[in-house]
C-alpha cells in the first residue's frame, strides 16, 4: 500500500500541522488506518478470534483483512482439521481443472474410494452458506459408530471431524468449531481443572467427556493470545486428571477381570482422549503375564544337577507362556480399539521381561558349568522360541508385519548370545574333533610302542630258526580273523547316518575297521629276532587299517552334523546374524574336513604309503596264497578312505546344499574349496599308495616266480622222477599263485576308486606283470615236452588279463601265447621255427626278431636246432639274395 | 568492528552507539556492509531514499527510544526462521518489553514505524503485539478511535457482519 501523508492525532509537531488540512480532507473520502497495511495485518495476526471479528466490524479495509481466508485456514490447520488435498479436490469438483474436468472427476471418484479418513462430502452449494453457525446437518456424518457413545446425537462431540476443508469458507468452519468448543475451553482456562468444569457437568458420559477433552486439546493449539500457556496448562491438567481417573477404573477392572464391560469401555475412552497409549502402557505394565512370570517356571527346574539342560522343562515354560500370552491377546483384542497397536509393545515387553531374563539366566548358568549343554540349550530354546511364535495368536490388523515383528523380538532376545554361541559352537566342535583324533593317535602310538617294545624285549638271538616259522605263521594268521568283526555294524551305522548312502553294495568285511588298533599277536610271543621284526612289520601293516577309521570319521561327522544343525537354526533369523550363522556353518564344515582329512585320513594314508614302501617281502619267506598283506591292507584303506569321502560328500549335500547354507556353484566358497582340496589330496594319496603298491605287488610276483617255478615245470626231461607223466598239460603252481595274487589285488580296487585310476592301475599291473614274465621266461629252459605246460600257463595269464578288460594289455599277452608256440616245434623243423621267429607280425610288433630269437634260445634243445634255425633265417635269406 | 557508529536523526541530532547495537537494524547493518568502514556519519533517513525521507521520519525522541531497545537486546540471538508457520505465534511479551512499550499511543506507532523502516523484526513484533493487546476486548467503535479510522460501513453492512459471526459474541 502506498504510504499516504496522513498521520495520527499528533498536534504537537508544527510540521505536521501543515498537513493537517490535507489529512482531514482525505479522511473524509476514505478511512485508512494510520499504520501501513502490512503492519496492521501483522497486528491482526496477534488477535484472538473474537477480537478479530470486532476489528472486522470497524471498517472495510480491516474487514477485508480479517476475512482473508488464509488467516482462518491457518487456524484450522493448527487445530488439525484442514485437509489440503480435500480442499483442492473440492475446488476442482466445483470449478473443474484447467486441463480436463472429466478425467479429474474420474480420478476423484477413484480417490474417494481409497480414502480412509472419513471426510464429509459437501453437497451444498457453496454460496448458500452465509451463516457460520448454521446447524450441522447430521445426515452427512461419517462418524465411527460407537456403542458406548450414548450422546452420539450431540454435534458438539464430533465438531472437529465435521469440519470441512473448503477454500473461502474456512472462517465459517472455524466459527462452528469455536461456537462448540470455546465455552468449554474458556471454562477450563479461567477456572482451572476441577470436577465442576463445564465439560464434566454438561456431559455425564465419560466417553463424551473424553471426546470433548480430546477436541479441546486440539482446539487449544490455535489459542495464541496472552496467557495461552496458562490456559493450555490448565486444560492439560484437566485432561490428565480425567486420564488418571479413567486409568484407575481401567486398572481396577483388569484386576477384577471385568474385561468386556468396564475395561473395554475405559480403553475406548482413553483411546478417544489421546490415543490410549497410557492405557496400553498400564495394561502392559501391570500385565498378569509379566507380574506372575515366576509361575511360568523357574530356571532351576530347567537345569539338571549334572548341568544338563532339561528341554522338556523349557518346553513346558514356553507352552505355559504361549497359553498365558494367548489369553492376554484375546483380552487385548476384546478390550482395545483395533487401531490401537497394543500387541507389539506387549510382545516386546514379554520378550524383554519374561523370556530374556529367563533364557539369559539359563544360558549364563550353563555356559559356566557345561559347555555342551549350553550349546544344546541355545539352539533348543531357539527352536522352542520359534515354535512359540508360531503358536501365538495373531493380533488383529497385524498381518505379515506380525510375523516379522515376532522374529525381531526373538532376534532381540538372542542377539546378545548369538555371537558367543557361534564362536563356542565352532570352538567346541574343533576341540571335540581334535580330542578324538588325538586320542586315536595317542592310542595308536601307545599301541605301536608297547607292541614294539614287547616284541623286541622278547627276542632271543640264540633261538632256533624253526621257532620263527611257527610263531610267524601265528602272527600272520591272526589278523585275518579280525576283519569281519565290526563290518556289519559300521555299515549299518554309515547307512543310517548318511541316509541312503550310494556306496551300498559292498561286502561288509571290505571296509570294516576296528575301533582301536588291536594287536592280536601279543598273546603269541614271537621269540626270534626275525620273527619279532616281521611281527613288528606285520603289526604296522595291520595298523594301516588302524591309521584311520570309519568309526572316528563317523563320530566326527556326527558331531559336525549336530553342531551344524544347531548353528543352522539361526540362519533363519536372516540379516547379519543369519549371515554370521551361515559362515559359522561353513566354518564347521571346513573344520570337519580339516580335522578328518588332514589330521586323520591324509596322515593315515601318508603313514600307510610310508609303511608300504618300507615293506620288504623278501624278509618273509613264508607266504600264504591270499596275497601281499600290506597291499591288501592298503587297498582296504583305499576303500575306507573312499567311504569316508563319500560320507563327507553326502554330508555336504545334505547339510550344506540341502539346507541352502552354501551354494554349490560358488567356487570361491571356503566350504567348497576345502572339499575339493580334500578330494584332491585323497586322490593323490591313493595314487601314491597304488604306485608303491604296484612295486610291492611286483616284487611279490617276482618272488613267487623265482621260488615256486620248479626247473622241471617246463623241462620235465631233467627230472629225476621216474614216475613223471609225459606231456603234462596242467598249470604250473607258480602261474596259479601269480594270477591269484595279482587278481586278488586288482579285484579289491573295483568300485573303490574311480574308473580312470583303476584303468591306469590295471594297465600298470599288466605291463609290469608282462615284463616280469618276460624276465622270468628268459631264465627258464623249456623242452618241447614242457612247452605244453608253458602254453597252458600263458593261457592262464591271458585269461586273467582278459578279465581286466584292457585291449591294449591283451595284445601283449596274445603275443605271449604265440610266443609259447616256438617251444612246441619239434627240433627237426628248424626251418619252420625260423619262420615263426622271423614273423614279427605274429607277435603284434611287441618284440623284435632278435628278442624272439633270444626267447628261442631258451629251448632245451637249442644247440641242436640252432644251426638249422640260423641257416633257415640267415642262410635262406642269403640264398634268396 | 566495534568502532562506534554515529546515527543522525531526522531532526539533525547525532547519536553515537556501539556498532553491535546499531546492527540490530538490518537496514543499518546492510548499509554498513555496503559503505564499508568509511567512518562517515550515517544520516537517517538517508538521502538516497527520498520517498521514505519525506514520509516517515525517525526523529530524535523515537531514535533514542529505538536505540534503548537495541541496547537492551543487543545480545539476543538472531531470530531464525521467523516465517515458520508451525511456530506458535503468541502475543506474549516479556516483562522488560512490556514496560518499554508503556508509552503514549503516538509514540507506540512511531516506534512501530521506525522498527518497520529500520527493519528491526523483533521490535516490530513487540510493537504489533502491544497494539494487539490494546485492541483486545475493545468494541468496533473503540477500535476505530484507536486507529483513527472512520466507519465506512452502512448500518446494514455492519449488521450483516455481526450476524455472520454470531459465534464470536460473548
Amino acid at each position: 500500500m502506498p504510504p499516504n501523508g496522513k498521520k495520527g492525532q499528533a498536534p504537537a509537531k508544527p510540521r505536521r500541522d501543515v498537513l493537517a488540512s490535507l489529512r482531514m480532507a482525505s479522511m473524509e473520502e476514505i478511512s485508512k488506518p494510520p499504520l501501513p497495511a502490512e503492519i496492521m495485518s501483522s497486528i491482526i495476526d496477534y488477535l484472538g478470534p473474537v477480537d478479530l471479528i470486532r476489528t472486522a466490524r470497524s471498517c472495510k479495509v480491516l474487514h477485508e483483512m480479517v476475512y482473508d481466508d488464509t488467516r482462518w485456514i491457518g487456524r484450522l490447520k493448527r487445530i488439525g482439521c484442514w485437509d489440503e488435498s480435500d480442499a483442492r479436490r473440492h475446488i476442482e469438483e466445483v470449478y473443474g481443472t484447467i486441463a480436463d474436468v472429466d478425467t479429474v472427476e474420474q480420478q476423484e471418484a477413484a480417490g474417494q474410494e481409497a480414502r480412509t479418513v472419513p471426510v464429509i462430502k459437501v453437497e451444498k452449494d457453496v454460496s448458500a452458506i452465509s451463516d457460520g453457525f448454521d446447524k450441522i446437518d447430521m445426515s452427512n456424518t461419517a462418524r465411527a459408530t460407537n456403542l458406548l457413545d450414548d450422546a452420539a446425537d450431540d454435534p458438539v462431540l464430533d465438531v472437529l471431524k465435521q469440519a470441512r476443508s473448503i477454500r473461502g469458507e474456512a472462517r465459517q468452519e472455524y466459527g462452528k468449531i469455536h461456537a462448540a468448543l470455546a465455552p468449554f475451553y474458556d471454562n477450563i482456562g479461567s477456572n482451572g481443572p476441577s470436577t465442576e468444569n463445564l465439560v464434566f457437568t454438561q456431559y455425564k458420559d465419560p466417553q463424551a467427556q473424553a471426546k470433548i477433552l480430546a477436541q479441546l486439546l486440539n482446539f487449544s493449539k490455535c489459542d495464541l493470545t496472552t496467557g495461552w500457556t496458562e490456559r493450555v496448562d490448565r486444560l492439560e491438567r484437566a485432561v490428565s486428571m480425567f486420564e488418571t481417573a479413567a486409568l484407575n477404573e481401567f486398572r481396577n477392572a483388569y484386576e477384577k477381570d471385568d474385561i468386556d464391560a468396564t475395561m473395554r469401555k475405559y480403553a475406548h475412552i482413553l483411546w478417544t482422549l489421546n490415543g490410549g497409549s497410557s492405557s496400553r502402557d498400564l495394561f502392559i505394565q501391570y500385565n498378569h503375564l509379566i507380574t506372575r512370570k515366576s509361575q511360568l517356571g523357574s530356571v532351576a527346574d530347567c537345569i539338571h544337577s549334572s548341568g544338563q539342560i532339561k528341554t522338556q522343562q523349557t518346553q513346558a515354560f514356553f507352552t505355559r507362556l504361549s497359553v498365558g500370552y494367548n489369553e492376554e491377546v484375546s483380552i487385548m483384542n476384546r478390550v482395545f480399539p483395533s487401531s490401537l497397536d497394543v500387541a507389539t509393545p506387549f510382545m516386546e515387553k514379554v520378550g524383554q521381561d519374561v523370556l530374556y531374563p529367563f533364557l539369559t539366566t539359563i544360558f549364563d548358568e550353563l555356559h559356566q558349568s557345561n559347555l555342551e549343554s549350553y550349546l544344546t540349550a541355545i539352539s533348543a530354546t531357539f527352536i522352542q522360541c520359534m515354535n512359540l511364535s508360531e503358536s501365538l495368536l495373531p493380533i488383529r490388523n497385524s498381518g505379515d508385519k506380525f510375523e516379522q515383528y515376532l522374529d525381531s523380538v526373538v532376534c532381540k532376545i538372542y542377539e546378545p548370545h548369538i555371537d558367543l554361541y557361534l564362536a563356542e559352537e565352532l570352538d567346541h566342535f574343533r576341540k571335540i574333533s581334535e580330542a578324538t583324533v588325538s586320542e586315536w593317535d595317542r592310542q595308536l602310538s601307545e599301541q605301536a610302542a608297547s607292541t614294539e617294545s614287547f616284541l623286541m624285549s622278547n627276542v632271543n638271538r640264540q633261538a632256533d630258526k624253526r621257532d620263527f616259522l611257527t610263531s610267524f605263521k601265528k602272527v600272520i594268521m591272526m589278523p585275518v580273523n579280525i576283519l569281519p568283526s565290526f563290518g556289519t555294524k559300521t555299515e549299518a551305522k554309515s547307512d543310517s547316518e548318511t541316509n541312503g548312502n550310494p556306496v551300498a553294495p559292498k561286502s561288509p568285511n571290505r571296509f570294516s575297521t576296528i575301533s582301536s588298533p588291536v594287536t592280536p599277536v601279543i598273546e603269541e610271543v614271537p621269540t626270534t629276532e626275525l620273527a619279532a621284526k616281521a611281527a613288528i612289520m606285520k603289526t604296522k601293516m595291520e595298523g594301516i587299517r588302524s591309521l584311520f577309521s570309519i568309526e572316528i570319521a563317523l563320530g566326527l561327522v556326527h558331531s559336525a552334523k549336530s553342531s551344524l544343525e544347531r548353528a543352522a537354526q539361526f540362519v533363519r533369523l536372516g540379516g547379519g546374524f543369519g549371515r554370521a550363522a551361515k559362515q559359522q556353518c561353513e566354518a564347521i564344515f571346513v573344520d570337519l574336513l580339516r580335522t578328518l582329512g588332514h589330521r586323520h585320513v591324509i596322515i593315515g594314508f601318508d603313514k600307510a604309503v610310508d609303511h608300504l614302501s618300507n615293506y620288504r617281502p623278501r624278509e618273509q619267506d613264508d607266504r600264504d596264497s591270499s596275497g601281499v598283506e600290506p597291499l591288501v591292507t592298503f587297498l582296504e584303506l583305499v576303500n575306507v578312505g573312499d567311504l569316508i569321502l563319500q560320507m563327507v560328500d553326502v554330508f555336504y549335500e545334505q547339510e550344506l546344499i540341502g539346507t541352502r547354507l552354501t551354494d554349490r556353484n560358488d567356487f570361491l566358497n571356503p566350504a567348497v574349496k576345502e572339499k575339493k582340496k580334500f578330494e584332491q589330496m585323497l586322490d593323490e594319496r591313493v595314487a601314491a599308495g597304488l604306485n608303491k603298491g604296484i612295486d610291492v605287488l611286483m616284487e611279490e610276483v617276482d618272488y613267487i616266480l623265482a621260488t615256486r617255478q620248479l626247473a622241471t615245470d617246463f623241462n620235465p626231461g631233467v627230472s629225476s622222477d621216474p614216475h613223471r607223466q609225459t606231456m603234462d598239460v596242467s598249470l604250473s603252481e607258480a602261474a596259479i599263485a601269480v594270477v591269484n595274487v595279482v587278481s586278488s589285488h586288482t579285484q579289491m580296487l573295483v568300485g573303490s576308486t574311480d574308473k580312470s585310476t583303476l584303468d591306469v592301475f590295471n594297465q600298470e599291473v599288466g605291463l609290469r606283470l608282462f615284463t616280469a614274465l618276460c624276465k622270468h621266461l628268459k631264465r627258464q629252459r623249456i623242452s618241447v615236452e614242457g612247452s605244453l605246460k608253458l602254453i597252458s600257463d600263458m593261457n592262464h595269464y591271458f585269461k586273467f588279463v582278459q578279465s581286466l578288460r584292457n585291449q591294449e594289455l591283451l595284445l601283449y599277452f596274445k603275443a605271449f601265447r604265440e610266443l609259447a608256440q616256438i617251444y612246441l616245434i619239434d627240433p627237426s623243423d628248424a626251418k619252420e621255427l625260423a619262420t615263426i621267429i622271423a614273423d614279427a607280425d605274429r607277435f603284434q610288433g611287441i618284440w623284435r626278431v632278435e628278442e624272439v630269437y633270444e626267447f628261442a634260445e631258451r629251448r632245451a634243445d637249442w644247440f641242436q636246432v640252432k644251426s638249422g634255425v640260423e641257416r633257415a633265417m640267415y642262410g635262406a635269406g642269403c640264398s634268396v639274395m | 568492528m566495534s568502532a562506534p557508529i554515529t546515527l543522525t536523526s531526522s531532526d539533525g541530532v547525532e547519536i553515537t552507539v556501539e556498532r553491535a547495537v546499531a546492527e540490530r537494524s538490518i537496514l543499518i547493518k546492510n548499509m554498513l556492509e555496503d559503505l564499508g568502514d568509511s567512518g562517515e556519519a550515517i544520516p537517517i533517513p538517508n538521502a538516497r531514499l527520498p520517498r521514505v525521507l519525506t514520509t516517515w521520519q525517525v526523529n530524535e525522541a523515537v531514535l533514542k527510544k529505538v536505540i534503548e531497545w537495541c541496547e537492551h537486546h543487543k545480545n539476543d540471538p538472531p531470530t531464525a526462521g521467523d516465517d515458520d508457520d508451525n511456530r506458535r505465534k503468541t502475543t506474549d511479551i516479556d516483562e522488560w518489553d512490556q514496560k518499554f512499550m508503556q508509552v503514549d499511543q503516538e509514540m507506540l506507532f512511531e516506534i512501530i514505524l521506525a522498527a518497520n523502516y529500520l527493519d528491526i523484526k523483533a521490535l516490530l513484533d513487540v510493537g504489533c503485539k502491544t497494539v494487539a493487546n490494546m485492541i483486545k476486548g475493545k468494541s468496533p467503535e473503540e477500535i476505530r478511535k484507536t486507529f483513527n479510522i472512520q466507519n465506512d460501513f452502512t448500518p446494514e453492512e455492519e449488521d450483516q457482519i455481526r450476524r455472520e459471526n454470531e459465534w464470536a459474541e460473548e
